[in-house]
């Protein structure tokens, strides 16, 4: 099953406000910049992409993840994920 | 300062570092080189292995440092020997910091500053003893992501992981700013952040200096001051509130010993 962008916006935004103490972030805010989010906090995402996508990353497309700087670019990333995956 | 060491105590400094230093050069070619070399090659745990040669190294260090050095004493408080499977956040004010932590704990990994992950040999020992880059480049990114996927595990195996979160050494003695990273790992792993004080080696090692200051009456001290762990439901209090918590420990007792001396 397809992951529609507006549901992978609406996790997003959940994770953010849940692990990350981030409420509400742009779609195209540099969230290094403008909320400190580094490479642990990318790490700790991808746990929860994990979970959105359903299956696990090999380390090669989680060392892919860690140059992301916006939710934009996050959403391309998993649905390129799920592209792969399937 | 007794009248006798006062007039020696320049050669005594002399002497004493050259001897340091060449436990720190020779002895760690002679010694413990080929120990690293076997293990790297030999090894059932290499990354274990080379934790505990770089304990074995620090502690020797201190050993010698102890049992040689006029007027030096060392207070370090039983709790912070009997840590383990923790997040341990220290103040930081010589480069003796982070070597005293290693020669107390066997199985300890910490974070260092990227660069010297790109220094010949030190580099390599930094790696194989799963050390963590402080920040993630191109390079050391596959070091970092493992290394924090890793770490719930370590942790639990009992082993610790000791930050010093100012980044950088104290030259005045005050609380620099706090790094954020490791309170995101004690998140990230639900690891409870024991909080240590260390006092007075900068005054055996200053920032800056080459010699060694010996023949003086010092007491390196190192107690455990405080702890933050989860609640009921295995949550770490928000990060921005951890960095308050462990900031307002180390100035509490900063300002406290201060008065008491």
């Amino acid at each position: 099953m397809k992951l529609e962008r507006e549901y992978i916006l609406k996790e997003l935004s959940r994770i953010f406000n849940e692990k990350f103490e981030i409420k509400n972030p742009g779609v195209d805010d540099d969230l290094r910049e403008e909320y400190e989010f580094d490479s642990i906090d990318a790490i700790e995402l991808l746990v929860e992409i994990e979970k959105i996508l359903g299956f696990p990353l090999s380390q090669e497309q989680k060392k892919m993840a860690m140059e992301v700087r916006t939710i934009e670019q996050i959403c391309d990333y998993i649905q390129r994920m799920e592209y792969v995956g399937v | 300062m007794q009248p006798f060491f006062k007039h020696i105590k320049p050669a005594a400094d002399l002497i004493l570092t050259l001897i340091y230093w060449t436990y720190f050069t020779l002895g760690y070619i002679i010694f413990f080189l080929p120990l690293y070399l076997w293990s790297a090659f030999f090894s059932k745990d290499p990354e274990q292995s080379f934790q505990k040669l770089n304990h074995l190294f620090y502690k020797g260090f201190f050993g010698l440092v102890r049992s040689i050095t006029p007027g030096l004493n060392f207070d370090i408080d039983e709790q912070v020997l009997s840590v383990r499977s923790s997040i341990i956040v220290c103040n930081h004010i010589s480069y003796l910091d982070p070597i005293l932590l290693i020669s107390l704990y066997e199985k300890h990994k910490t974070i260092v500053k990227n660069i010297f992950f790109k220094l010949p040999v030190f580099g390599w020992v930094l790696k194989r003893s799963g050390y963590m880059p402080s920040a993630s480049d191109a390079k050391l990114s596959e070091v970092m992501l493992r290394q924090v996927e890793g770490m719930h595990e370590y942790l639990a195996s009992g082993g610790n992981l000791f930050v010093f979160p100012e980044g950088t050494r104290s030259r005045d003695g005050n609380i620099g700013k706090f790094e954020k990273g490791l309170f995101k790992i004690a998140r990230f792993c639900h690891a409870p952040v024991k909080v240590f004080f260390i006092q007075n080696s900068n005054r055996l090692f200053y920032p800056g200096k080459f010699l060694f200051n010996t023949c003086t009456k010092n007491v390196i001290k190192l107690k455990l001051i405080g702890e933050i762990t989860f609640d009921k439901q295995g949550k770490m209090p928000p990060v921005d509130d951890m960095i308050g918590m462990v900031r307002s420990m180390m100035e509490t007792y900063n300002m406290d010993s201060g008065k008491k001396s």
